[in-house]
C-alpha cells in the first residue's frame, strides 16, 4: 500500500474542507444599500438600520396571493393600503384625500356607492403616479379566474368605474357597512403588471410577486434571500414625508426560542408572536413589550352538525355546563401571568359587544346540575356520563402551541371532575387549518372540539360570514368557512341584516343581539383575549403600533 | 445527515465486519464482558434505570403524575416534589416514572420492530438468493440512499395526517396514544435496513457450511435450517445492533417531538418533556424541568452504548483488546 | 474497469426507482399544493382550484402523477377551460429530462430553493465534517495510544454525551451559553449577508452537530487503531527500534484509516440534506430548513432534494468503492 497516495488524498479532502469553509457563499455580497443619504459637504450621518424578526417567513409578497399574517403586515411597510388605522383604530388617509362619508358626498344615500377621492401627489416608487386605473387594474385582477388569489371578498360585491384620473366610484348591490375595514388592503402597480397578465393570461407567476421592485409604502423593497432575510430602504418618493429609519431587514428565525434569544441578546430591534410567559425575562433585559389591540380572541369551537356531530353538544345545557366547568380565570391568572383577561365573546374590547356580557364563571356545581338536567349521568359508574348508551366522551384538537398544550391538560383534568371525558390531539398548523378538501380535523368534523384564536378578515370592522349555513363544508361546497356547522337561521339573519346596516347605532344593536344569542347558546367558548404583543429593542423610539395596521407610524420610528 | 441528527450507524455499522462465534464461547463472552468497565457500569445503570420507571408505578399512581395543579406551577425541588413541579403544576419526578415506561417502551418496542424486519429481509435474501436476493436488497438499498432522518419526516407525515389517526389502546391497564403506536412502527420502518445487510451477508457464508448442508441433506424444513441452524449463528452482531436500536429509538422519538409530531399529551416521554421544557423562560429560570429529563435521556442512552460496547469487545472473537 | 462501473451505475437503476416511487406515493397522497400556492388560509374559488388541479395533474391518481413527474405531460392535451375539448399541452418535461416540477412558492422551478440553499448546506455540513474527522482522528489515535488513561476515559466520556443527548438540547444550550449569557457570537437575529456574517453565524450550529457525532467517529478511529496496534507487523516494526511516531502515523494510522474512507465516502453524500432541526434554530438558510419547510406544502421540492440526496448516494458509492481500491492494490475490481 502506498502511504503517500493515503495522506494525499486525506489532503486534498481537509484542504477542499477547509476551502469550502472559507469561499463565501454566492448569497452574499458586501454591498452597500442604495443609500439614502444625500451627497452634501456635511458629514454624512450613519444609515439607521433596523432588524426585525420574523417567525415565519412570507409564501409571497403579491398582497392578492396571501392570507398569511407575517406577510400582510409587511404589505405596510412596502405597498399601501388606501387608508389605515392607527392604535385607537381611527382611520388615517393615505392614498385618499379625506376618508369618505355622508357629509362630503363620499357615501351615497342610499349607501350603495362610494367614490374615493385620490390625493394628487402619490406615487408608485419608481415615480409613475398612482391612479384610478391602478385600482381598477388591481380589482380586475381579484376578480380574474385565471388568477389563483388567495380571497375575492370583498371584490365579489361591487364594480368599479373611475371618471377621472383620480376619483374611483364602487358600486355596490346592497349597502355594504364593512367597506372601511375590508377595502383595498394592497395595491397593485398597473404599468408593471398588465404587460405581464397580456404575457402569460394570469398573475400567477409574474416576477413582482417575489420581486416587487415597484412598491407604494414608506420603504422600497430591495432584496429577498430564502429563509435568510428580506431588505427594505426608505422610499425618497413617499409622499408622506420621508422614514427616520433608512433600512428595514427582516430576518426570518423560524423557532421561538430562538427568537427569544435573539431579543435577550440585545440583537433584533423588534419581534412579535411572543408567549406571556416570556415577557417578564424579556422586560428585564430592557426590551419593551408593546401590547396592540387586534381583534384576536382565543376560544374553542364546538362541532354541532346535526348528523355528524356528537349528541350531547346539541344540548345547549352541555355546551353551557362545559363553560361553567372550565376556570378560564386561573387559566388567564396562572398561565398567562395575568398578562391578559379571559374572553366572553369573539369581539371583546369592541363596541360590537352587549356591555351586558360578562366571561362565563366557574361553578363546577352548576354544571354538574346543568348535565343531569340534560339527562347525561354517569349510569355505569366508570367517572363518565352517557345517555341512550353513549357516552360524553369528546375529541379536542388544537394546534402543538406550547399554551394550548397546556390549556387542553388543565381543561382536560377539570371536565373530568364534572364527569366528562376529553380526548387531546394536537397538530402542526399546516395540518389542522387544512380546509375540508384537504381533510383537515376542524373542517371535516373530526374534532368535537376545537381550539385557535380568531377575528374578522376585516379588523376593524367585524362582518364575517363563518356562521351563514351556506358555508357549513360539504362536498359541493369544500371552501365554506363555518367548520363549526352552526347552522342557526335566526342567527343568520341577524348577521346579513348587520353586513347592509351603514348606520352605525342600527348596526351595534345588532351586533349586541348576535354577540349575546352566540354567548347563551356557547356556540363558541372565549378562553382569553388574544392582542398581538411586539417586543421593541431598546434602541427603537416612538414606536406605535395598531392591531389593524401596525406600522401606521413608521414614518416617525428612530433609533438612538 | 443522518449520523448527524440521530447519531445512528457509525457506530453501528462497525459491526458489519463481526464474525459469529460458536455458542460455546458464551462462557468466554461473559467473562470478556465482566472486564469491560463500563459496560458493566451501563448494565448496572440499565436495570436501575428500569426498576425506576416501572417500580416507581409503586409510588405514584398515573393519576397523580398527569394530575396538573395551576396553584403550584414551576416550583423548585422541595421535600413534596423532589423533582419540582412543571408549567401546568405536575409533578415531574412521577412524571419521569411514567414518561420513562413510554420512552424504553418505545425504544423496545422499535427496536423489536426493526430487528425482526431486519432478520426477516436479511434472512431470506441471504437463504435463498437469486431474483428474491435481488429483489430484497434492491429494496433495502433504495430505503439506504436518502438520509434517515428525511425518510422518517416523510412518512411521519403521512401517519400524523388527521384521516389516519390510530385509536387509543389499552396496554396493562395503561390508556396509551395512538400516537405511540405511530412512532414505534415509523421508527422501526425506517432503521432496519443495515441489520438486514449484516443478516446477509452472515446468511451468505453461513448456508454453505457443512452443518448447513447436512440438515438440509437430511429434509430439514427450511424454517427450521434458517432459524435454528443459521439464525442461531448470527447472534453476535444482531445482539449489538438491537442493543444500539433502543438508544437511537429513544433519541429518535426525542428528535422527532421537537418537530411536532411527538406524543400526544396528557402522556409523556423524557423526550417530549424535555422538549417542553425548551422555551427560554424555563431553561434559565426552572432548570429542573429540563435537567431531569435530559439526564434520564443521557443515563440510558449511555449506558445503552456502553453495553453495546461491551457486547462487541466481548462477542467479537478477533477482539484481543481487553 | 469500466464494464465495472457501467455495471454498477445500472444497478443503481431500479433503487432509484423505488426509493422515487415510495416517496412519490407517501406525498402526494398527504400533501395538498394547492392550499399553499392559493395563500396561506385562502378560500380560492372552487373553479380555480380545479384548473390549477387539472394543469399540475392533480386531479389524477398518484400513480399517474408519478408518470407525469417522471417522463411528464407534454405529449398530453389538458382541457384547462372545462369546455370538454382539450386545447391547452401538459406544461411537464419529467424529471428524467430534467425538470423537477414547480415550487408552489412563487411557483417556480423546484431547483431553483434547492440551488439557493444548497451552497449554505454545504457550506455547514462540510465544516462540520471536517471538524469531526479531523478531531477524531486526534482524540481516536491519542486515545489508543493511551489506552485507559485519564484522557481517554474523560474523552470517551465527553464524546458519548454529546452523543447520547438530542441534538436540539445541544443547539438551545449552546446558542442560550455563547449568544446570551456571553454574548461572545451573533444570535440568529443577524441576517446573514457578508462573508464574516456567514463564518461568525457558521460556528455554533457546526460545534453543536460536531459535538453531536464526534464519538461515532472517534470511536470508530479508536478501535480500528487499537486492533492494527496489536497486530504482528506493528510489533516487529517497534522491536526493530523504529521511532513511535513513525509507527503510529505512518504503520498504524494508515492501515486503520482505510475502513474510515468507506465511512467517510458513504456519509458525504448524506450531508446534502442538511440538519434539520439544528438549521432551523439557527435560522440557518439550508437544505434542512428547505426540507422541513416544504414537507406539508410542497412535494415538488421534498421530491426534487430525495432525489438529488439518492443520485449523490449511488455515485459516492462507486467513488469510495474505486478509492478503495486505489489505495489498496489487494482489491481489484472487474
Amino acid at each position: 500500500m502506498e502511504v503517500t497516495r493515503l495522506y494525499s488524498l486525506l489532503v486534498v479532502f481537509l484542504l477542499a474542507a477547509v476551502l469550502g469553509a472559507c469561499v463565501p457563499p454566492p448569497a452574499a455580497p458586501t454591498q452597500v444599500p442604495p443609500t439614502a443619504v444625500p451627497p452634501t459637504a456635511t458629514p454624512v450621518p450613519t444609515p439607521k438600520k433596523v432588524i426585525f424578526i420574523w417567525t415565519q417567513e412570507f409564501d409571497t409578497l403579491n398582497p392578492l396571493y396571501t392570507n398569511m399574517w407575517f406577510a400582510s403586515i409587511t404589505f405596510q411597510i412596502w405597498n399601501c393600503w388606501a387608508w389605515d388605522f392607527d392604535d385607537g383604530l381611527n382611520p388615517h388617509p393615505v392614498l385618499v384625500k379625506e376618508m369618505p362619508s355622508e357629509e362630503n358626498g363620499g357615501i351615497s344615500a342610499d349607501g350603495k356607492t362610494i367614490t374615493l377621492k385620490l390625493r394628487e401627489d402619490i406615487v408608485w416608487s419608481d415615480g409613475t403616479p398612482i391612479t384610478s386605473e391602478d385600482f381598477i387594474f388591481t380589482h380586475k385582477m381579484v376578480l380574474d379566474p385565471k388568477n389563483a388569489v388567495a380571497t375575492t371578498y370583498p371584490h365579489d360585491l361591487f364594480e368599479v368605474e373611475a371618471p377621472d384620473a383620480r376619483t374611483v366610484v364602487m358600486k355596490f348591490q346592497e349597502p355594504f357597512a364593512a367597506w372601511q375595514g375590508t377595502l383595498w388592503h394592497g395595491l397593485l402597480p398597473k404599468h408593471i403588471l398588465e404587460p405581464v397578465y397580456q404575457r402569460d393570461d394570469t398573475l400567477d407567476n409574474a416576477e413582482w410577486n417575489r420581486n416587487p421592485t415597484v412598491g407604494c409604502g414608506p420603504f422600497t423593497f430591495a432584496e429577498w434571500k430564502s429563509a435568510n432575510y428580506a431588505r427594505f430602504v426608505a422610499n425618497e418618493k413617499y409622499w408622506l414625508g420621508r422614514p427616520k429609519i433608512d433600512e428595514i431587514t427582516i430576518r426570518f428565525v423560524p423557532d421561538d426560542a430562538s427568537q427569544i434569544a435573539a431579543l435577550k441578546a440585545g440583537e433584533g430591534d423588534l419581534g412579535t408572536f411572543i408567549a406571556y410567559t416570556d415577557i417578564p425575562d424579556l422586560q428585564k433585559a430592557n426590551v419593551r413589550m408593546v401590547t396592540a389591540f387586534s381583534g384576536y380572541n382565543e376560544g374553542i369551537y364546538f362541532y354541532l352538525h346535526p348528523e355528524k356531530g356528537h349528541p350531547a353538544l346539541q344540548d345547549v345545557r352541555v355546551r353551557q355546563a362545559i363553560a361553567l366547568a372550565t376556570d378560564r380565570a386561573s387559566l388567564v391568572q396562572d398561565l398567562l401571568l395575568g398578562l391578559t383577561k379571559p374572553a366572553s365573546t369573539d369581539y371583546d374590547n369592541t363596541p360590537w359587544v352587549d356591555p351586558t356580557i360578562q366571561p362565563w364563571p366557574y361553578d363546577p356545581e352548576r354544571a354538574k346540575a346543568l348535565l343531569d338536567e340534560a339527562g347525561w349521568k354517569d349510569t355505569d359508574g366508570d367517572g363518565v356520563r352517557d345517555k341512550d348508551g353513549v357516552k360524553l366522551e369528546l375529541d379536542y384538537g388544537t394546534t402543538t402551541r406550547e399554551v394550548r398544550r397546556s390549556t387542553q391538560a388543565v381543561f382536560q383534568q377539570q371536565l373530568a371532575a364534572v364527569g366528562i371525558k376529553v380526548n387531546l390531539l394536537n397538530y402542526e398548523p399546516d395540518l389542522y387549518f387544512a380546509g375540508f378538501g384537504q381533510g383537515g380535523p376542524c373542517a371535516t368534523g373530526q374534532l368535537d372540539m376545537f381550539e385557535y384564536s380568531t377575528v374578522a378578515a376585516g379588523f376593524p370592522d367585524p362582518d364575517t360570514s363563518e356562521w351563514y349555513c351556506d358555508q357549513v363544508p360539504s362536498e359541493e361546497t369544500p371552501e365554506g368557512s363555518n367548520w363549526q356547522a352552526v347552522c342557526d337561521p335566526e342567527l343568520e339573519s341577524l348577521l346579513k341584516l348587520q353586513t347592509t346596516q351603514v348606520d352605525f347605532k342600527e348596526r351595534q344593536q345588532t351586533w349586541w343581539k348576535i354577540t349575546r344569542m352566540i354567548y347563551d347558546k356557547v356556540y363558541w367558548l372565549g378562553l382569553w383575549q388574544d392582542p398581538d404583543i411586539w417586543a421593541v429593542g431598546p434602541r427603537l423610539k416612538n414606536v406605535r403600533l395598531s392591531g389593524a395596521t401596525p406600522f401606521f407610524n413608521i414614518l416617525e420610528w428612530d433609533v438612538e | 445527515m443522518d449520523t448527524v441528527e440521530t447519531q445512528r450507524p457509525a457506530l453501528l455499522r462497525t459491526t458489519d465486519e463481526l464474525e459469529a462465534p460458536p455458542l460455546s464461547l458464551t462462557s468466554l463472552a461473559w467473562k470478556r464482558f465482566r472486564r469491560h468497565k463500563m459496560a458493566l457500569f451501563g448494565s448496572a445503570m440499565l436495570i436501575f434505570l428500569f426498576l425506576y420507571s416501572f417500580g416507581g408505578m409503586a409510588f405514584f399512581s398515573e393519576a397523580y403524575a398527569n394530575h396538573n395543579d395551576l396553584s403550584i406551577l414551576l416550583r423548585p425541588p422541595s421535600a413534596e416534589h423532589p423533582f419540582g413541579t412543571d408549567q401546568i403544576g405536575r409533578d415531574i419526578l412521577a412524571r419521569t416514572i411514567y414518561g420513562g415506561q413510554i420512552s424504553l417502551l418505545i425504544g423496545i418496542t422499535a427496536m423489536l420492530v426493526e430487528t425482526v424486519i431486519g432478520i426477516l429481509v436479511g434472512a431470506i435474501a441471504g437463504y435463498f438468493g437469486g431474483l428474491l436476493d435481488s429483489i430484497l436488497m434492491r429494496f433495502t438499498e433504495a430505503l439506504l440512499t436518502v438520509p434517515q432522518i428525511l425518510l422518517l419526516l416523510v412518512i411521519a407525515k403521512f401517519f400524523t395526517d388527521p384521516s389516519r389517526r390510530i385509536p387509543d389502546l389499552n396496554l396493562l391497564g395503561r390508556t396509551l396514544s395512538g400516537s405511540v403506536v405511530i412512532i414505534v412502527v415509523i421508527i422501526g420502518l425506517t432503521s432496519w435496513m443495515y441489520l438486514a445487510r449484516i443478516v446477509r451477508a452472515q446468511f451468505l457464508s453461513l448456508k454453505e457450511q457443512e452443518f448447513v448442508l447436512a440438515a438440509r441433506a437430511t429434509g430439514t424444513p427450511r424454517w427450521q435450517i434458517i432459524f435454528r441452524h443459521i439464525l442461531p449463528n448470527c447472534i453476535a452482531p444482531i445482539t449489538v445492533s438491537a442493543t444500539l436500536a433502543v438508544g437511537n429509538a429513544i433519541l429518535t422519538e426525542a428528535y422527532i417531538s421537537f418537530l411536532g409530531l411527538g406524543v400526544q399529551e396528557p402522556t409523556a416521554t423524557w423526550g417530549s418533556m424535555l422538549q417542553r421544557a425548551m422555551a427560554f423562560h424555563i431553561m434559565e429560570n426552572a432548570p429542573w424541568m429540563w435537567f431531569f429529563p435530559s439526564l434520564f435521556i443521557l443515563l440510558t442512552v449511555l449506558s445503552i452504548n456502553f453495553v453495546g460496547d461491551g457486547l462487541r469487545d466481548a462477542l467479537d472473537p478477533r477482539s484481543r483488546a481487553v | 474497469m469500466g464494464r465495472y462501473i457501467i455495471r454498477r451505475l445500472l444497478q443503481a437503476v431500479p433503487q432509484l426507482f423505488i426509493i422515487s416511487i415510495i416517496i412519490f406515493a407517501l406525498l402526494y397522497t398527504t400533501v395538498d399544493p394547492i392550499a399553499a400556492m392559493t395563500g396561506d388560509r385562502g378560500k380560492p374559488r372552487p373553479e380555480t382550484r380545479k384548473r390549477l388541479e387539472r394543469k399540475y395533474g392533480l386531479d389524477q391518481p398518484w400513480f399517474v402523477q408519478y408518470i407525469y413527474w417522471l417522463v411528464g405531460n407534454d405529449w398530453l392535451m389538458l382541457d384547462l377551460d372545462f369546455d370538454g375539448i382539450p386545447e391547452t399541452p401538459g406544461p411537464r418535461k419529467g424529471i428524467l429530462r430534467g425538470d423537477f416540477g414547480l415550487s408552489v412558492r412563487g411557483p417556480r422551478p423546484a431547483l431553483e430553493p434547492i440551488g439557493e440553499a444548497l451552497p449554505n448546506t454545504l457550506l455547514l455540513m462540510g465544516t462540520a465534517e471536517a471538524a469531526i474527522l479531523g478531531l477524531a482522528l486526534l482524540i481516536g489515535v491519542y486515545s489508543a495510544l493511551r489506552q485507559y488513561s485519564i484522557f481517554d476515559h474523560f474523552v470517551t466520556a465527553f464524546s458519548f454525551i454529546g452523543y447520547s443527548m438530542p441534538i436540539f438540547f445541544i443547539a438551545l444550550f449552546s446558542l442560550y451559553i455563547f449568544s446570551v449569557l456571553l454574548r461572545l457570537l451573533p444570535s440568529p437575529a443577524r441576517p446573514l449577508r457578508t462573508t464574516e456574517d456567514f463564518a461568525l453565524a457558521l460556528i455554533l450550529p457546526a460545534l453543536s452537530i460536531s459535538f453531536s457525532s464526534l464519538a461515532g467517529y472517534s470511536r470508530y478511529v479508536r478501535s480500528a487503531m487499537l486492533e492494527v496496534l496489536n497486530q504482528d507487523y506493528i510489533r516487529t516494526a517497534r522491536s526493530k527500534g523504529l521511532p513511535r511516531p513513525m509507527i503510529t502515523f505512518v504503520h498504524a494510522l494508515k492501515n486503520a484509516s482505510l475502513p474510515l474512507v468507506t465511512l467517510v465516502g458513504l456519509d458525504l453524500p448524506m450531508l446534502l440534506g442538511g440538519a434539520v432541526v439544528t438549521e432551523t434554530i439557527f435560522a440557518w438558510p439550508g437544505m434542512g430548513q428547505l426540507f422541513i419547510r416544504s414537507l406539508g406544502e410542497d412535494p415538488a421540492v421534498v421530491m426534487a432534494i430525495l432525489m438529488l440526496i439518492a443520485v449523490a448516494v449511488v455515485i459516492f458509492q462507486l467513488l469510495t468503492d474505486l478509492t478503495y481500491a486505489w489505495l489498496d492494490p489487494r482489491i481489484r475490481y472487474r
